[in-house]
């Protein structure tokens, strides 16, 4: 109940994200780069899906022709398979699946972006401060993420929700958020190294620029890029990701419907009612398809000799 | 280059060291008790878990089960199962066969077959094979692995039954079986679950290769080599393959330790006994030094393997050592 | 349909060599070849799928259902009760390593061993094994789970090499049940010299030598243990020659492997999607018989995490009533499990069928009645539709736990029936260890807890309704209710017990400290070709060694040789 209100804010994070990105592609390219991304194969039906997806779930209260929690008819209408009436059938629960898959999204979408929102932020800030001022507290900083890379991501996740007996949605927007920003600091880190040996940082530092004027006014807006882009590739690993917790039981909580759970819950059914698996399985597909072919396109466009694993 | 390697090694210690601390700081506090019941039990009551936890001397200060942990680790002992009562050594024996015949057959389907899709599209692009291998990767790419599994699961040992659903071996014919018919009797288990693993990782390789080779087909020394008339095929295969196998080394030194331990979404659904699914499992009933087992064994490979691949870029490219992270 | 089930099993075994060869080379044909071997009334394997794998098959040390699968093929009672699992009197028990007993004194039982009786390595089984299998079950050392049910037996002696007596402090009912039930008689001479309190983890239970009709073959950790007939067995040569326990992660592949033949028998099936599985599936059968567990949403009388002081809203009887009349019970079993669960008159599952007594006030669903209950006693709806009192809101969380698809099941019906009478709940899914611990700790509102019974309601019902009962976690305490099972527990005759059982049902019901949400129907699956097949509430595989398969039904599988 108390996360309620995460939903709406989230979808409003994944939208300003992906136009943040858009507009970041434009100004920093130019005129060639935006070509490159509109012209990329993928990217624009990419964006159409994400758009869509994106629209259809901040509309979910206007589009959902059922409250995603409503139970039919517990009897009559459990695993409905699809009809005019019911288009996606309904679930074991007789609630309606469309209606769960329209504000499923926002939960999905949501957990992705702002997860990613926050893993990007803080991978941002640990790497230009390791990559700028180096020495101690850059040692200190990639010890840290050395230990973070060194046990495996779900591991973590499992130690952590088993430590926190219940995990809230924004709760596991923490978790996922704070167990991803690893490679993203040495993605920046390695970014802001090359700028800082560049010439343009050592005039300004001979001109008498602050360190934290040139971190940012030179450093980070030439950062921004391999950032973007990792990070709309990661929203696509985070749903994934996300799927795969609710799938071991440890994911969003009932009975507010993700992507993931509603796979989880339909795996039972899998032979009798196939949809109740099936519809939520292809929602991730296509949405984490559209990521990461924006991904890819916002990689060509930014830097065209393709980029980093 | 000696003290390099020194130092790379204490780092890797203190990095393993610290991410078993901290795991086994985070398993003791989480609630729960290893001492439950299995099977719609009623949970045992407060003094029978008390009296249990002191008989495993788990009622002492966390530093002192941590003292204790420590010292019986550096004498080589991993300790026992609660949930099992054998020794964690022997899990881990168990577990680790089953995990490296998974990682291994996926491993080589990720690579094999990723690395030929690549060069295949690089070698053709812009054609419509080209074309049409990129949407079949980035499909296959974004993927939910489980999902992906139970659709395997469904159409090929459900409908079709050609495959098993499940499990490592046949135990009703394994037993009596020649050495020959083990083999096929493992490699038929090994299929589904080494496919659904090895297919959404060859497209992640497949993107990868791809556009490795088309960077490294633009590159200067491939241009010269052109216009002197090399052949398209030598090309490729000569000069574009060699540069963009470069970060394969690094890629399969990460991908080892995660296949490893991060299968377990795959272990669950096939019913495969691994590693990951014994962590897992580990994890959810509490039992303590199975947990920080794994967790040493996972840390120790991921460590190793990014060593391995640091050093071996290293010997590969000789402009990776001036660069190359501490 | 033999024939044809029998093609179809050809048929896919050649199918998975079409699938090897390409993968390892034509060598691999060869290893595909039919296989001749067993042909007769002896052969047969029995694949279980086990969704889930055993600890240890030394049974006092465990009373864990995957464990007692294994053991009770391999280690006998005294003596065993009948199919219908009657535990009053010893009149429809039968003779299992006792041959015959006979009662010198009210207070005294005296078995008379079965002679022929031996263990798997050729020792006779002997009076002092059964004094050495009571010492063990009761000695603190090894801490079995079946000592409490034991504790009205004063001493067992040995009057020779095969006749051994029981002393009982009282006389009830369940005298000779509680002698025979709960033991599993051990061999002495392999145990005497293994200390005790490492029983647990020791060798031998995991590879136990008994004297049952199936001796131990292998085990493989992770995959699967074997079992073969014992072709001398005492009371008769085992049709069945293999049993193979599959070990699976859980309930769906479990499910899976039956279906497609990959598995011969799965005890019980769960859910509906299951069931209908299962029936359209050409070579299985299903065999319905009473299950063992019920489910309860069980509330906190105290405060959650304080247990001095009353629970706001769940301390209230009156709000506990009205909860269970706004809990359409009958229909959430029928939406769940597709009427393959009753809603039980109390916390009973259906093996205990002689306390689902047709006469008692169990309330039907009433939203109306549970709405004027709420008004009448001060619940007020408030703007948002949730009911309050006093500024306290009519509220709870429900605690589930993340492995159980129908507890979680039942955890969102309910949210949704309450919601339409003013009661907000929310859904605590956690983990069985997490739940367990707030449970104990009394950290929690409510909670669905399924619970698995032995054929005697003696000694789950004590347990966790009694003042004081070890698994009493919500604190329920009524002197009325505790004086009736007391008597129900002492009564000299059948009929006073059941009549006390009565009283005390009707006492929960009317108290209302849980609402009762189901007691299940076990559904088997098992292979057509298996005949003779009997399944037991309260061990599903007791009867396994007089199945048969006819001579001519036997599939590949059966005729496999060693």
């Amino acid at each position: 109940m108390s996360s309620a209100p995460i939903a709406p804010l989230a979808g409003i994070v994944a939208v300003a994200a992906l136009s943040v990105a858009t507009v970041g592609v434009f100004r920093r390219g130019g005129g060639p780069a935006r070509a490159r991304f509109l012209g990329h194969r993928g990217v624009s039906a990419g964006l159409c899906w994400l758009l869509f997806v994106g629209a259809v779930a901040l509309l979910a209260p206007l589009l959902a022709p059922y409250r995603p929690s409503r139970q039919l008819d517990i009897v009559a209408l459990a695993d409905h398979a699809p009809s005019w009436q019911y288009l996606l059938g309904t679930d074991l629960l007789s609630r309606d699946l469309l209606s769960r898959l329209l504000y499923g999204a926002r939960v999905s979408l949501g957990i992705g972006a702002l997860a990613m929102a926050v893993a990007a932020t803080i991978g941002a800030f640990v790497g230009v401060v390791s990559g700028y001022f180096q020495r101690s507290v850059d040692s200190v900083l990639m010890r840290i993420v050395d230990l973070g890379l060194s046990i495996p991501r779900t591991f973590v996740i499992l130690v952590i929700v088993a430590l926190a007996e219940r995990v809230s949605l924004g709760g596991l927007v923490l978790v996922l958020g704070l167990t991803g920003w690893f490679g993203t600091s040495r993605l920046v880190r390695a970014e802001v190294l090359a700028i800082r040996s560049s010439g343009f940082v050592t005039s300004a530092r001979a001109l008498g620029a602050t360190p934290w004027r040139i971190v940012w006014r030179d450093i980070v807006p030439n950062a921004t890029a391999p950032l973007i882009v990792s990070a709309a590739l990661g929203v696509g690993n985070v749903i994934l990701l996300e799927a795969a917790l609710s799938f071991l039981g440890a994911g969003v909580q009932a009975p507010q419907a993700s992507w993931g759970n509603m796979i989880a819950d339909g795996r039972d059914q899998l032979v009798t009612a196939p949809w109740t698996t099936l519809f939520p399985g292809l929602a991730i597909l296509l949405a984490v398809m559209a990521l990461n072919a924006v991904g890819d396109g916002l990689r060509d466009a930014l830097d065209p000799r393709g980029a980093t694993p | 280059m000696g003290m390099r390697v020194m130092r790379r090694a204490l780092a890797g210690m203190l990095t393993v060291l610290a991410a078993l601390t901290l795991i086994f700081v985070a398993i003791h506090l989480a609630p729960g008790t290893p001492f439950m019941p299995r099977g719609d039990r009623p949970p045992f009551d407060a003094a029978t878990v008390a009296r249990l936890r002191a008989q495993f001397g788990l009622d002492q200060p966390l530093v002192t089960q941590y003292g204790h942990y420590m010292s019986a680790l550096a004498h080589g002992q991993l300790g026992e199962s609660f949930a099992q009562r054998r020794p964690v050594a022997a899990l881990l024996a168990e577990a680790i066969p089953n995990t490296l015949l998974l990682a291994s057959a996926a491993l080589a389907i990720e690579f094999l077959l990723g690395l030929a899709i690549g060069v295949f599209q690089a070698a053709h692009r812009g054609s419509r094979w080209d074309t049409a291998l990129t949407n079949l990767t980035l499909l296959f790419y974004s993927l939910p692995t489980f999902w992906f599994g139970l659709v395997l699961l469904l159409c090929f040992g459900q409908w079709l039954h050609w495959l098993p659903v499940g499990g490592i071996v046949d135990p009703i014919t394994y037993a009596s079986s020649d050495w020959f018919a083990r083999v096929g009797d493992r490699a038929v288990h090994l299929v589904l679950p080494a496919l659904t693993l090895g297919l959404v990782g060859a497209a992640g390789t497949a993107r990868f290769q791809r556009s490795a080779m088309l960077d490294a087909l633009a590159q200067d020394f491939v241009r010269v080599a052109r216009a002197n008339g090399v052949s398209e095929r030598r090309l490729i295969w000569d000069h574009a393959l060699r540069n963009a196998l470069l970060p394969y080394i690094t890629l399969l030194g990460l991908a080892l330790p995660f296949l490893l331990t991060g299968a377990v979404v795959v272990e669950t659904v096939f019913a495969w006994p691994g590693m990951g699914k014994l962590a897992a499992d580990a994890i959810a009933t509490r039992d303590y030094p199975v947990v920080t087992a794994t967790t040493l064994l996972a840390t120790v490979l991921v460590v190793i393997g990014s060593a391995c691949a640091d050093v071996g870029y290293a010997a590969a490219d000789p402009r990776a050592r001036a660069t190359a992270s501490p | 349909m033999t024939a044809g089930n029998l093609m179809t099993m050809h048929a896919v075994s050649r199918l998975r060599c079409w699938v090897i060869a390409p993968l390892l080379g034509a060598m691999t044909i060869t290893s595909c070849a039919r296989r001749a071997g067993c042909a007769g009334d002896y052969c047969g394997t029995v694949v279980f799928a086990a969704p889930g794998e055993p600890t240890t098959l030394l049974p006092p040390v465990t009373d864990e259902a995957l464990d007692r699968d294994v053991f009770g093929q391999l280690f006998l009672k005294l003596a065993d009760v009948g199919p219908q699992a009657a535990t009053i009197g010893d009149s429809s028990f039968e003779p299992a390593l006792a041959a015959r007993w006979d009662w010198p004194t009210p207070l005294t039982l005296r078995f008379h061993l079965d002679p022929r009786a031996r263990w798997h390595d050729g020792t006779p089984v002997t009076a002092s094994d059964v004094v050495f299998t009571w010492q063990a079950y009761t000695d603190s050392a090894v801490d079995s789970p079946e000592r409490p049910a034991l504790q009205h037996i004063v001493a067992v002696t040995a009057d020779d090499s095969a006749t051994v007596t029981f002393r009982f402090d009282h006389r009830y009912p369940e005298m000779f049940f509680d002698a025979v039930y709960h033991m599993r008689v051990l061999p002495a001479h392999l145990l005497r010299t293994i200390p005790r309190s490492t029983w647990k983890g020791a060798a031998f239970g995991r590879a136990p030598i008994g004297d049952g009709p199936y001796r131990f073959a292998r085990w493989t950790p992770g995959q699967s243990l074997e079992l073969t007939a014992d072709s001398t067995f005492f009371l008769g040569r085992p049709h069945i020659r293999r049993l193979i326990w599959r070990f699976t992660a859980d309930l769906s592949v479990a499910v899976t492997q039956v279906i497609a033949g990959e598995a011969d028998a799965l005890q019980v099936l769960v859910t509906p999607a299951n069931i209908v599985r299962a029936a359209a599936t050409a070579h299985l059968a299903l065999y319905p018989y009473p299950g063992s567990v019920y489910t309860t949403l069980s509330f906190n009388l105290r405060a959650n995490g304080d247990s001095t002081r009353a629970h706001p809203v769940l301390g209230d009887a009156e709000v506990r009533r009205a909860l269970v009349l706004a809990t359409d019970r009958q229909r959430m079993a029928q939406s769940v499990f597709a009427g393959h669960a009753q809603v039980p008159p109390g916390p009973i599952s259906q093996m205990w069928h002689a306390l689902w007594f047709a006469d008692l006030p169990v309330p039907a669903y009433d939203t109306a009645a549970a709405d004027r209950l709420l008004d009448t006693d001060g619940w007020r709806r408030g703007a948002d539709g949730t009911r309050e009192r006093g500024g306290v809101r009519l509220s709870f969380r429900i605690a589930v736990p993340s492995s159980s698809g129908s507890r979680k099941q039942y955890a969102q019906l309910i949210q949704e029936e309450l919601h339409l009478v003013g009661v907000a709940v929310s859904i605590d899914e956690m983990e069985a260890a997490t739940m367990q611990d707030r449970e104990r700790t009394g950290a929690y509102d409510a909670a669905i807890e399924s619970w698995n019974t032995d054929p005697s309601p003696a000694s789950g019902i004590p347990d966790a309704w009694i003042t004081g009962g070890g698994g009493n976690f919500g604190h329920y305490s009524s002197l009325r209710f505790d004086a009736q099972v007391h008597a129900a527990l002492t009564a000299e005759t059948p009929a006073a017990s059941l009549a006390a059982w009565h009283d005390a049902l009707a006492t929960l019901s009317a108290d209302a400290p849980a609402v009762m949400l189901y007691a299940l129907d076990n559904v088997a699956a098992i292979d057509k070709r298996i005949s003779g097949v009997q399944l037991r509430p309260d061990e599903w595989w007791a009867d396994v060694w007089r199945w048969q398969i006819a001579p001519g039904r036997l599939a590949e599988r059966d005729r496999v040789v060693q």
